[in-house]
């Protein structure tokens, strides 16, 4: 069983081969006596790659206040003062200062019991990027770098999984391997550091092909599979060089309007480049606000960072609708858990995991729709509580993902992609 | 005896006489196992001969030049000078190999290289990824100083389990500050790294492939639940020490909820049994405290609290620094607190008396650890080290060891092992022994045609591995001529340290990777290539105008060959073969601009996977 295992990995690291394929299939079919399930799964995977589905995530760095987003408390002491704003859809109320996401409440789905039990930056942004608590020693893949190296177009010229901003914990590829190492974009508009050439296009590929054949000499003197390696890394890295696609990164030429839409933040620009590069063929991409931490002055904090973020995400989803690609792409808001209900005496609010809100657009999701609540004091999860590997599931779920496919970690312990939890029905149907 | 003169007919008259005098089946237990070139060739008679029983051939040993640059690399971290590439060439000695061994271990280079190894090894893992930014300055110094003053390896040992204090400028804090003090960290990264074991599978439930149970995870973690990091805020923001804390510090509200009933019983004045906050009035804590309960446990919203309803109210966070002692939590009931447990190191039987005071703990374990009787702190060690020399460990991945593992020649192993250990864990003893085994000193190119994909025996030739990023920044020092600082960030402070913006952080994060990490999942990056091949630090040094090492080399020499084996000499470390010298003359031939052409040789070189490999 464990040379099937071995294919198996193979198979996920460096994504669909046919050859491995048909490879492994006779193994399993050896092992199991048929066609194994993970082989549908694998031939499924294939099917969806074409189909170019995709996942943006909106991450709020530092853990947004609920009172003073989509879970606002405008009746009670808890609240803040802070008031509640009509929306596209009767009955939803959000917290003012999101007027723009209002208006496209339609798509999105609001869930306001999210609840997990990490009350530490870091330790919980790790749990909200892999599904896993760390554990120093075992280094678990982000969700979407499993995402990515399930659903990826292999022959994208540019990377498939990008971080808008600085990167944050556990969002990283871990034990898969540096194909699902997010590419880090610091700043968005512009193309990547070091991607454009010092020489010229002729001169670069004169060089390239010097390269190849010098290297051939270190190649036969025992250097094969590290020279294997390296032209496959540079393959990769001088396709994108040369790639028409590489413009993606490029904003320059999208019409005023709309990037004024978006906003002139650096968040609006990085949700502007989020749809400029799923569309260009990129599977995942991760735009990251920071500022989110707010200990005191909570309220005025929040209404600087709300006049980024509300604009930018307004009009990424109205975007993608216009542009058919909302049902496809997955739009995912969130930060690492929720802010202390109680105001504290600098008027800001402290750590909460217990009862903290998120918002999904896209991807297939219902839309117009509020999932979960807190009690009128906001301090606890009054019903629906949902935890972070039903949302995983969800996700994966909306990308017709099997979130129970194992990769196995370099020690040998098969992890699932997802750990336990339930798909959120209320989402899809 | 029939096999000493199987090894006599090999070694001739003299390597015969090494061995029996080395032998410790001739020698019993006076085997002179300080003798490293005694050890080595025993370690290298013990591989070669299971090589051979497996029918397979042996590479031959590498040319001067590869052993020349293979050393360096991993000795002092860098690729040689030409200068030094010269000297040694004209070296007549024919036992130059060991002197240049021995010169370059004594170097301080040799020190501050193997010290941003084990920075690398300790910060790659560290659950807060802030501490490596704030503290590897510190953890560089401490452990160069102890490798140039060659610290026994059961004193670094000891040192990074019992520290305690400040953690600037006290690198033996690295272990503690990297995981925040939390026990079930630090407990996994303490036998992994000097153990090789993976105990820390045994978390959440027994081990699935070892022998390890959940429980002796735990009571390994028993060690350590009176240390913590805190954070002092009276001498500046990010200033952080470990702390021991030997007093039960019972929070506020885990001191007031800790009997409901009683609670209740004395309070409650109007009989309804339940508390209101009319009669917590002048209480004191509780008085304060009373809103926060009613926030949390008030569940029919009476603003009266009854025993049950207190019973509910989760302990709030933080609640374990408050305990002296370890609870191994249970897996039914995460809030719950959990089983008592004793502290008991998992490869011994003997109990450990109970309510020993922090330091006393951690020298205890620290003790357990680095016994000579426990075989693992050895081979781990030796492991390591061997693997990345060599490119390929006894065990692999280097710290996924344990008695369930089987290793590539074991006997081979358990020999440097034992003798590392009667040596007291002598480090530069091991780097000495190591590179003076043939097995080090063999060339990569494998003895026999191997199949695409198939790994040769292992140490039958040697493997080339990736650079580590500490490598390739000082050696890419080294070739552009610069006489800089090989931490290129020493002088930069402030800001831009913390955030990481000057030129050697920079790199680092581009080229870091995990020295744990198997070299077979070492392929580089997108952006590392991008920077090879596009950045103007590189464009700078491959230009053969200005002041750079292509620009004087195109100065000194006039005739195309001396130029060509010139820049090889200096990226590459050797001649050209004459395969690659055609190409490069056609391909000067083919331009229409000499410079450009050797600036294109001259990137291609330094773009080579050759480059960035230690071959």
């Amino acid at each position: 069983m464990n040379s099937t295992w071995h294919e198996m990995i193979n198979m996920t690291r460096h994504g669909f081969n046919r050859r491995r394929f048909l490879h492994t299939v006779s193994a399993a079919s050896v092992a199991a006596g048929t066609l194994g399930f993970r082989d549908l799964i694998s031939l499924q995977a294939e099917e969806l790659r074409k189909r170019h589905k995709a996942v943006i995530v909106l991450w709020m760095a530092g853990a947004p206040s609920q009172m003073e987003t989509f879970d606002p408390k405008p009746h009670h002491e808890n609240g803040g003062g802070t008031k509640a704003i009509g929306t596209s859809v009767p009955g939803i109320q959000v917290a003012e200062g999101w007027e723009k996401t209002a208006q496209v409440m339609q798509h999105c789905n609001i869930i306001r019991s999210m609840s997990h039990k990490e009350g530490n930056h870091r330790r919980a942004t790790y749990q909200l990027h892999t599904g896993y608590l760390p554990a120093g020693s075992v280094k678990h893949p982000s969700l979407g770098a499993n995402i990515t190296s399930q659903i990826a177009d292999k022959d994208l010229e540019i990377p498939s999984i990008v971080t808008v901003g600085r990167g944050v914990d556990g969002g990283g590829a871990g034990f898969l391997g540096v194909n699902y190492e997010p590419f880090v974009v610091s700043q968005p508009g512009s193309i990547p550091e070091n991607s454009a050439p010092l020489v010229s296009n002729s001169r670069y590929a004169k060089r390239l092909n010097l390269l190849g054949k010098l290297q051939q000499e270190f190649s036969d003197r025992g250097g094969r599979t590290v020279v294997q390696n390296q032209n496959a890394i540079y393959g990769k890295a001088s396709r994108m060089v040369q790639s028409p696609s590489l413009q993606a990164f490029n904003t320059d030429d999208e019409p005023e309007s709309l990037k004024s839409r978006y906003g002139n933040s650096q968040f609006g620009k990085g949700c502007l480049l989020a749809r400029r590069l799923i569309e260009h063929g990129v599977t995942y991409v991760e735009v990251v606000s920071n500022g989110w931490d707010t200990h005191d002055n909570v309220f005025d904090r929040v209404a600087t960072l709300a006049s980024q973020v509300d604009p930018a995400m307004a009009a990424l989803i109205s975007d993608l609708e216009d542009r058919g690609m909302l049902d496809d792409t997955l739009v995912i808001w969130m930060g690492e858990f929720g802010r202390t209900p109680k105001v504290n005496g600098r008027g800001g609010r402290d750590h909460y995991p217990r009862a903290f809100n998120a918002m999904i657009a896209g991807g297939g999701t219902k839309g117009g729709q509020v999932i979960g609540s807190t009690t009128p004091d906001g301090t606890r999860v009054q019903d629906r509580p949902i935890a972070v590997n039903d949302l995983f599931r969800s996700i994966c779920h909306s990308l017709e993902i099997d979130p129970e496919l194992e990769h196995m970690s370099p020690l040998g312990r098969p992890m699932k992609i997802v750990d336990g939890g339930e798909v959120i029905q209320e989402l899809f149907s | 005896m029939c096999h000493y003169i199987r090894q006599w007919k090999r070694f001739g008259l003299l390597g015969f006489l090494v061995i029996v005098a080395s032998s410790p089946a001739m020698a019993g237990s006076n085997m002179n196992y300080r003798n490293h070139v005694a050890v080595a060739q025993q370690v290298d008679q013990l591989i070669e001969q299971n090589i051979k029983e497996k029918g397979q051939p042996i590479a031959k040993a590498a040319s001067e030049e590869d052993f020349l640059r293979r050393l360096s690399l991993d000795l002092v971290g860098r690729i040689p000078s030409v200068g030094e590439m010269t000297l040694y060439s004209l070296d007549p000695d024919p036992l130059k190999r060991d002197k240049l061994i021995q010169k370059l271990i004594d170097s301080e280079d040799f020190a501050y290289n193997w010290a941003t190894y084990w920075n690398d090894v300790l910060y790659s893992r560290a659950t807060d990824s802030r501490a490596g930014r704030l503290q590897s300055r510190d953890f560089i110094n401490w452990m160069k100083e102890n490798i140039e003053t060659n610290k026994p390896w059961d004193e670094v040992a000891t040192e990074l389990i019992t520290a305690i204090g400040d953690v600037n400028g006290n690198g033996a804090t690295a272990l503690i500050f990297a995981h925040q003090g939390e026990p079930k960290e630090i407990t996994a990264e303490v036998t992994r790294i000097f153990l090789g074991i993976q105990i820390q599978c045994a978390n959440c439930h027994d081990h699935p492939t070892d022998t390890w149970t959940r429980e002796q995870f735990h009571q390994m973690a028993a060690f350590f639940p009176r240390v913590a990091v805190r954070r002092n805020r009276m001498k500046g923001f990010n200033v952080f020490e470990v702390v021991s804390i030997d007093k039960e510090r019972k929070s506020n509200a885990q001191d007031i909820l800790n009997n409901p009933q009683r609670l209740v019983r004395t309070l409650d004045k109007n009989g309804d049994k339940k508390i209101s906050r009319d009669e917590v009035q002048g209480k004191g804590r509780l008085t304060r405290l009373f809103g926060r309960f009613l926030e949390l446990g008030d569940k029919n919203g009476d603003q009266a609290l009854t025993a049950e309803e207190i019973q509910g109210i989760p302990l709030p966070g933080g609640t374990r620094r408050a305990s002296t002692e370890y609870y191994m939590p249970d897996l039914q009931n995460p809030t719950a607190r959990g089983t008592l447990m004793q502290p008991a190191f998992f490869l011994r039987e003997e109990k450990v008396p109970s309510g020993l005071k922090d330091a006393e703990r951690r020298a205890l374990l620290a003790k357990y650890v680095t016994d000579p009787d426990n075989p693992w702190f050895a081979k781990a060690f030796v492991n390591r080290i061997w693997s990345e020399m060599l490119g390929r460990g006894f065990y692999s991945p280097v710290d996924d060891m344990g008695p369930l593992r089987d290793a590539e020649h074991e006997q081979a192993i358990e020999l440097l092992s034992k003798a590392f250990t009667q040596n007291g864990y002598d480090t530069k003893w091991l780097f000495r022994t190591i590179a003076n085994t043939a097995a080090y000193q063999r060339s990569i190119v494998a003895p026999s045609k191997q199949t695409d994909g198939d790994e040769p025996v292992a140490f039958a030739c040697a493997t080339p591995t990736r650079l580590r990023s500490e490598q390739i920044f000082a050696s890419l020092l080294e070739l552009s001529g610069l006489e800089m600082n090989r931490d290129g960030a020493s002088e930069v402070r402030g800001p831009a340290r913390r955030f990481q913006n000057d030129p050697k952080s920079k790199f680092t994060n581009l080229f870091n990777y995990d020295p744990s990490t198997p070299q077979k999942d070492l392929m580089g990056t997108i952006p590392q290539s991008l920077f090879m091949m596009n950045s103007a630090i590189i464009d700078k040094m491959v230009s053969a105008s200005g002041n750079g090492p292509l620009a004087r080399i195109v100065r000194k020499y006039n005739d195309d060959t001396d130029v060509i084996e010139e820049i090889y000499l200096l990226v590459l470390s050797r001649e050209p073969s004459k395969r690659e010298m055609e190409i490069c003359q056609d391909y000067l031939k083919k331009s229409n601009s000499r410079n450009e052409a050797f600036e294109d040789i001259m990137w291609s070189l330094v773009n080579s996977s050759e480059f960035i490999s230690k071959r």
